[in-house]
């Protein structure tokens, strides 16, 4: 390990203060740590030092030596090296800690690794009794930020159809991660978990988001207002269960008191299939009163379970 | 492959290297405790930096590190002045995490501002392009306050499985989110067990003088269902439309073909696979399981007297 990062911090401080591309000829006569091996050991150990580099989060480029474009050399432009400094003070970095200790997203990334960038903070248990997980299985979502950040497009397989959209946004909600994008002309929500092969573009600030732009309106908070339709429903719950009807719709309809403990409640529908659904959960203690039509699809729906 | 400690390894060193440039002086405790290092570790990793630097290699081409009596001296190491900036997946973990506590109301005072100020470093906009709720129900602050405080309380929950309401004394030990829902993890004196509650099926919450021990061991922040002798199991053929349940229940695949997947499913009780059954509707068909069928058939006919 001490020969990796011996040699790493030599090709670091190389190509940091070398200004220009250096080739890999170059390297590996000049850095120290490369010089004793036969062709195809030097390539394979720099290849695997390039690997680390990119993982570390150092940009590393390729960019030809000369006008000519003859040959190409390796860049670490200082500036893109460099985090542009938060200016956290150590109250807030101790919070980011406590939260990072609290909530986490999966993945391999350590919240430790990121905080040391930031200038490190007092590593202690929290002593909250309190854990999030905002995994819900999706595996791309740092490019997706990527994208977002840097206003690239963004392309991921979804609903067997390839995509290639203009990312606008990242929200979790209901333990979900959904992109706001534009894709051909129309904002879209799409659920994270359910992309596949998600690529960034080549191109940064290939877009513009549109102005005021806010996330979180696109994904409504309960799954029957994520819909095309637009109807309104008239529902009746039991005493028993209105609690829990209450809890959920939340501001979302207008509850109507019946006096023995029992509600009825008008409320918006954008998915009647989700609605259903939901209406469902209650069993008999609910009852789809309005529409006619929705509610001949509750029964149908009960007729052909099998 | 480089191997993940020498990630993490060099990761530390760069980090460390310009905090200290920009804190000269520094003691080595305060670098130690910043940086999660022991004094050894530290003075390993110094010693390293010692011998690097630019081609030459001779004295004032390489960089000067080493602990004097209880200072950390850095000396010729300017171009590593500047931490190296955030990977999207570290500066969106980051991000995510400050965001999700903000969300649940109970945090930090700094966590505000320093949500905002990484939030304008790494995505450079006042827009909210990034947003992370977790939707707090109702008792989660009380909750949390009494497994810190390490108090019993006592709580009124529904089971809507079986739509029984109980009183029970508990020692909550972790309030935890997962999948979009939140739990209470603790010692359920009722059942004289540990035991998972889902806090929104909590009517009532009622805070105790009494305190009690936390387990030895932290409790697992999941919701961890393990089939048991008594459970009731099911074989379901998933449609196209319902394949997502074999994402969302612990389920073991049966067999899969391109328009269909059939699942075994158990549960705790009937009623919760007869209950989902019904939400399928068409898009699932249940291929083995009595106790689920008498109980799907029930439920149907219940229903649909509602509806008569």
């Amino acid at each position: 390990m001490h020969k990796v990062i011996e040699r790493i911090l030599n090709l670091l401080a190389f190509l940091l203060t070398a200004g220009r591309p250096v080739t890999a000829d170059e390297i590996r006569t000049t850095v120290a740590g490369y010089d004793q091996s036969t062709d195809e050991a030097f390539h394979r150990m720099f290849e695997r030092d390039k690997g680390l580099l990119r993982r570390l989060g150092i940009p590393l480029e390729l960019a030809p030596t000369d006008g000519w474009q003859v040959e190409h050399g390796y860049l670490v432009d200082p500036s893109a090296y460099a985090l542009p400094d938060p200016g956290l003070t150590d109250e807030e970095r101790a919070a980011l800690w406590l939260a990072a200790e609290a909530v986490r997203l999966g993945g391999q990334v350590g919240a430790a690794d990121a905080l040391f960038k930031l200038g490190g903070a007092p590593v202690t248990a929290s002593g909250e009794p309190l854990a999030a997980s905002l995994n819900d299985g999706s595996v791309d979502l740092g490019t997706a930020f990527l994208a977002i950040a840097e206003r690239r497009q963004l392309m991921f397989d979804y609903r067997a159809r390839r995509r290639r959209v203009m990312p606008y946004g990242l929200v979790h909600r209901r333990g979900h991660w959904y992109l706001v994008a534009d894709d051909e002309g129309t904002t879209k929500v799409f659920r994270m978990d359910r992309a596949e092969g998600v690529e960034a573009g080549s191109e940064a600030n290939a877009f513009a988001r549109p102005a005021g732009f806010r996330a979180a309106e696109f994904i409504p908070e309960t799954s029957w207002e994520a819909g095309g339709e637009d109807l309104e429903a008239r529902v009746f719950f039991d005493a028993e269960m209105a609690w829990w009807a209450r809890r959920q719709i939340g501001d979302n309809g207008r509850v109507e008191e019946l006096g023995d403990g029992a509600i009825r409640v008008i409320m918006p529908v954008a998915n009647p299939e989700a609605f259903i659904g939901w209406l469902l959960s209650f069993e008999d203690k609910a009852e789809l009163l309005e529409p006619g039509e929705l509610r001949d699809r509750l029964v149908e729906r009960v007729r052909g379970a099998s | 492959m480089t191997s993940p400690r020498t990630a993490k390894r060099l990761n530390r060193i760069l980090a460390m290297l310009p905090w200290v440039i920009a804190n000269p002086g520094a003691s080595v405790d305060e670098v130690c405790e910043r940086f999660g290092y022991t004094r050894p570790q530290l003075a390993a990793d110094l010693d390293l930096v010692f011998v690097c630097g630019l081609p030459g290699y001779g004295p004032g081409d390489l960089m000067v590190a080493y602990i004097d009596e209880d200072e950390v001296v850095v000396e010729l190491a300017d171009y590593f002045a500047n931490p190296v900036r955030l990977t999207p997946p570290e500066a969106l973990s980051l991000l995510a995490a400050g965001m999700a506590l903000l969300s649940t109301g109970q945090f930090p005072g700094a966590l505000k501002t320093a949500v905002a100020k990484l939030q304008k470093a790494v995505l450079d906009v006042d827009e909210e392009t990034v947003v992370v709720d977790l939707a707090e129900p109702e008792f989660v602050a009380e909750l949390r306050g009494a497994a810190a405080s390490q108090q019993v309380v006592e709580i009124e929950h529904t089971a809507l499985a079986t739509g029984e309401t109980t009183t029970r004394s508990l020692e909550p030990w972790l309030v935890f989110a997962t999948l979009g829902n939140w739990y209470l993890r603790g010692h359920c004196r009722l059942a004289g067990a540990e035991r998972v509650f889902r806090i929104d099926r909590i009517r009532q919450v009622t805070v105790q003088d009494e305190r009690f021990k936390s387990p030895e061991t932290p409790p697992t922040a999941e919701v961890g269902y393990t089939p048991g002798e008594e459970d009731v199991r099911a074989v379901i053929r998933l449609g196209l439309d319902a394949r997502w349940v074999a994402d969302y229940y612990p389920v073991e695949i049966v067999s899969e073909s391109a328009d269909a997947l059939t699942v075994r499913f158990s549960a705790s009780d009937a009623s919760v696979i007869a209950g989902l059954l019904l939400r399928l509707g068409r898009s699932a068909e249940l291929v083995e399981g009595d106790a689920v069928r008498t109980k799907l058939e029930e439920l149907r006919r219940r229903i649909l007297d509602r509806y008569q």
